[in-house]
């Protein structure tokens, strides 16, 4: 069904455009907040070690100095600018006592001899050596001091040579001699171990330009022969020029690091901490993902927020849909629920229900036209039936019509063509009858065939005054007259033959007609002619008149002969059907015709054996008679 | 038959049978009778005879009847003017005929002794 992949399109589009109002600038706001406090964190971090860097730096000089101060302090003894050996060698002892980092301590003179050494693992009297040809010699006899000579103590553990000048160089003497000390490292190591233990992430280390490796947070890196600063990072160091810094650094083993480092104060040494990425971003990295997290759970809120306002926003609507459904298929009740929300969907539901309301009665008004236009329809039909019925009627009235003037005019063009040789014929016959009078009363047989002749053209006459009146194209010329005094005088007149007997009724209150003589008395005549001949030996003529029907008068003529069958009964009003030897067969066409005019009818009832009627029927005048 | 009469008779009819037979008839009864088969030579034999009496027929292959009746009436008014015809005349053609001058109207075929009397009784009327 097409509905169901469209239910809820509304809602999802909602849905999506909330999602894109609502996420987009947030994703992006978040984002950017994320990287702004990454960034910042980042720089917090580094800016933590770079002065965890600088502080150790500041420590390792302190403790260097520190032994420096004591070596500068006790060679300005009295004892030490005096040269008395065995108070010196007595003060050296109490030193290495006070100090566990001092491995060995020697006094020098100022040719580079060593006058006094004493070392904590040298046993009770160690070898004398000749030092001038030492760089520390030379160096803390001319500035005063000397540190350097990084070595490792029985080839492990890191050393460094500090050595000061007996007798100060101010007064412009040549210095007595020279006070060197062996000093152990391993205590820069222990504080760095300290401050960053091997397990954590961070390491700390302590190295001299050249990579020998001073001091390390973890011990086992520096406690080995040739333990040196890892050479990337060496050649990243050595290659700054500021006193302290720090950054990102990667290496090719693809480890990377967050590291910062820092110049010790007057010494030539570097400061090294790093930390792994990972750890040194650790936080920043869990701050991330919280964000993140609580980014989606924002989502995932909005998305069911918007899901549910969408839903209620679409509820009324999804409620007209199918309230618009429903009228669509015609129902007009049972409607879905619809919220009737004070906004412009309830406005809508509002228009919806009127527009149905006004739907409704339009259907029904539809539905009403509709039955009345079939009704109509049916009623057309019926009302075509009807005129196509009479039509046909009239288009056969119309063809028989037509035949009928056809057969007139050819009738009246031959009765015509026929009356010139008749006037001849009659013509001749006279002249003939004229010439041979003495002979016809002589001869009888000559005499009586001139008399057939003129019987013959006598009859040939009537014959085609009878087309010719049938045929012809007459104006009617109407006469107002009493029915039964009509009658009375044309049946006066008629030369009735004996045998025949007449049988009169009229109707008393004499009806007015109003007919054109000389027709009317041509159809009765052909009545009465035809009852007469019907009745060659006897028998009884009716004529009688009556009131038919309401303003219609009647003549009625029967006569007593054969009757007509009822086959032939049909057939006798068309013109030229006759059963007679001689005749045209348009005497009772004529009647019908002449009828018809008069806007009456013709009435035949016929019993075989019994007689035939006649009935005219006429209209009755309404003029009052002259 | 008497040969009283003397009066001069015309007849025009195209068909040479039936105006021949016409005027043998009613020569008979003494007429003197001129023939024509058209409206021209009718009016041309009309006015070299003079005649008293013409019938003619209402239709002529030159002309009408009624034309050839008029222009007789209009040349003289005691002529007698008796129209044939073979058809039926309506009351309007009748009443035509008898404007433009025409006497009387024969329907074809007539009876000659009719015809014959009526001629005598306007020939007689005309006289006295």
């Amino acid at each position: 069904m097409p509905s169901t992949t469209q239910r809820g399109r509304l809602a999802y589009k909602i849905l999506l455009w909330f999602l894109i109002i609502s996420l987009i600038p947030m994703g992006v706001a978040g984002l950017y907040l994320i990287n702004i406090s990454q960034a910042s964190l980042h720089q917090q971090i580094l800016g933590t070690e770079k002065s965890l860097a600088q502080s150790f730096a500041e420590t390792v000089y302190k403790y260097i100095a520190t032994y420096r101060d004591i070596l500068e302090e006790s060679a300005a003894l009295p004892q030490f600018i005096s040269g008395n050996k065995g108070m010196e060698d007595e003060y050296l002892k109490h030193l290495m006592s006070l100090h566990v980092a001092i491995l060995e301590l020697s006094v020098l003179d100022a040719s580079g001899h060593e006058m006094i050494r004493e070392g904590r693992f040298l046993g009770p009297n160690p070898q004398l050596r000749d030092m001038e040809s030492e760089g520390f010699f030379d160096t803390a006899l001319a500035r005063g001091e000397f540190i350097g000579a990084l070595k490792r103590f029985q080839g492990i553990y890191p050393t460094v040579t500090i050595a000061v000048s007996i007798g100060t160089p101010k007064s412009g003497q040549t210095p007595a001699g020279v006070l060197a000390a062996k000093i152990s490292l391993n205590g820069l190591s222990s504080m760095l171990s300290m401050e960053f233990p091997p397990s954590s992430e961070t390491s700390a280390a302590v190295a001299s330009p050249d990579g020998f490796l001073i001091a390390h947070s973890d011990p086992e890196k520096v406690y080995k022969p040739d333990a040196r600063l890892n050479s990337e990072i060496l050649k990243i160091l050595t290659t700054q020029v500021a006193d302290s810094g720090g950054g990102e650094i990667s290496l090719s083993s693809g480890q990377g690091f967050l590291s910062a480092y820092a110049d010790v104060n007057g010494l030539d040494w570097i400061v090294y901490v790093q930390e792994s990425i990972q750890a040194a971003y650790h936080t920043a990295a869990r701050m991330r993902s919280q964000i993140l997290r609580l980014l989606v759970w924002v989502i995932i809120a909005i998305i069911v927020l918007s899901l549910a306002v969408s839903r209620h926003i679409t509820q009324p609507l999804r409620a007209l849909k199918d309230a618009a459904r429903k009228v669509g298929m015609g129902q007009f009740e049972d409607f879905p629920e619809v919220l009737t929300t004070n906004d412009e969907i309830g406005d809508l539901a509002q228009a919806f229900l009127s527009m149905s309301e006004s739907l409704k009665e339009k259907t029904g008004e539809l539905v009403d036209t509709k039955q009345e236009l079939e009704r109509l329809n049916r009623t057309l039909e019926k009302r075509v039936e009807a005129r196509t019925r009479e039509l046909k009627a009239a288009q056969e009235e119309l063809i028989k019509k037509e035949r009928l003037a056809a057969i007139g005019q050819m009738a009246s063009v031959v009765g015509h063509e026929i009356r010139n040789p008749l006037a001849v014929i009659n013509n001749s016959i006279y002249f003939i009858k004229t010439k041979l009078a003495p002979v016809l009363s002589q001869d009888p047989k000559v005499s009586k065939h001139v008399k057939i002749i003129e019987s013959e053209i006598q009859q040939a006459n009537g014959i085609i005054n009878e087309i010719l009146t049938y045929s012809r194209q007459r104006e009617l010329q109407p006469e107002t007259v009493r029915l039964n005094d009509w009658l009375e005088e044309l049946l006066s007149v008629y030369p009735f033959p004996p045998h025949i007997a007449l049988q009169k009724i009229f109707v008393p209150s004499n009806p007015p007609v109003e007919i054109d003589l000389t027709e009317m008395q041509q159809a009765v005549r052909n009545l009465i002619g035809n009852a007469i001949e019907v009745m060659p030996e006897k028998g009884i003529l009716g004529v009688k008149t009556f009131l038919s029907e309401a303003s219609m008068a009647a003549i009625e003529i029967s006569d007593t002969g054969p009757g007509i069958p009822p086959e032939t009964l049909e057939k006798i009003f068309a013109p030229f059907f006759t059963t007679k030897a001689r005749g045209t067969g348009l005497g009772l066409a004529v009647v019908k015709k002449v009828i018809d005019r008069h806007g009456g009818k013709v009435e035949v009832a016929s019993v075989v054996g019994r007689g035939t009627v006649f009935r005219l029927h006429i209209p009755i005048s309404q003029k009052v008679e002259a | 038959m008497t040969k009283q009469n003397h009066a001069k008779l015309l007849v025009i009819d195209d068909d040479a049978h039936l105006r021949e037979s016409l005027a043998e008839v009613l020569e008979l009864d003494g007429f003197e009778c001129s023939l024509a088969g058209t409206a021209q030579s009718g009016l041309d034999c009309a006015a070299k005879v003079n005649p008293d009496i013409v019938i003619m027929d209402i239709q002529l292959p030159d002309s009408s009847g009624f034309q050839i009746c008029q222009e007789l009436r209009k040349r003289s008014k005691t002529t007698i003017l008796i129209m044939m015809t073979g058809r039926f005349l309506s009351l309007d053609e009748k009443k035509q005929g008898f404007a433009l001058g025409a006497d009387d109207y024969l329907t074809k075929p007539f009876d000659i002794v009719e015809l014959s009397a009526r001629i005598r009784q306007m020939l007689t009327r005309r006289k006295g």
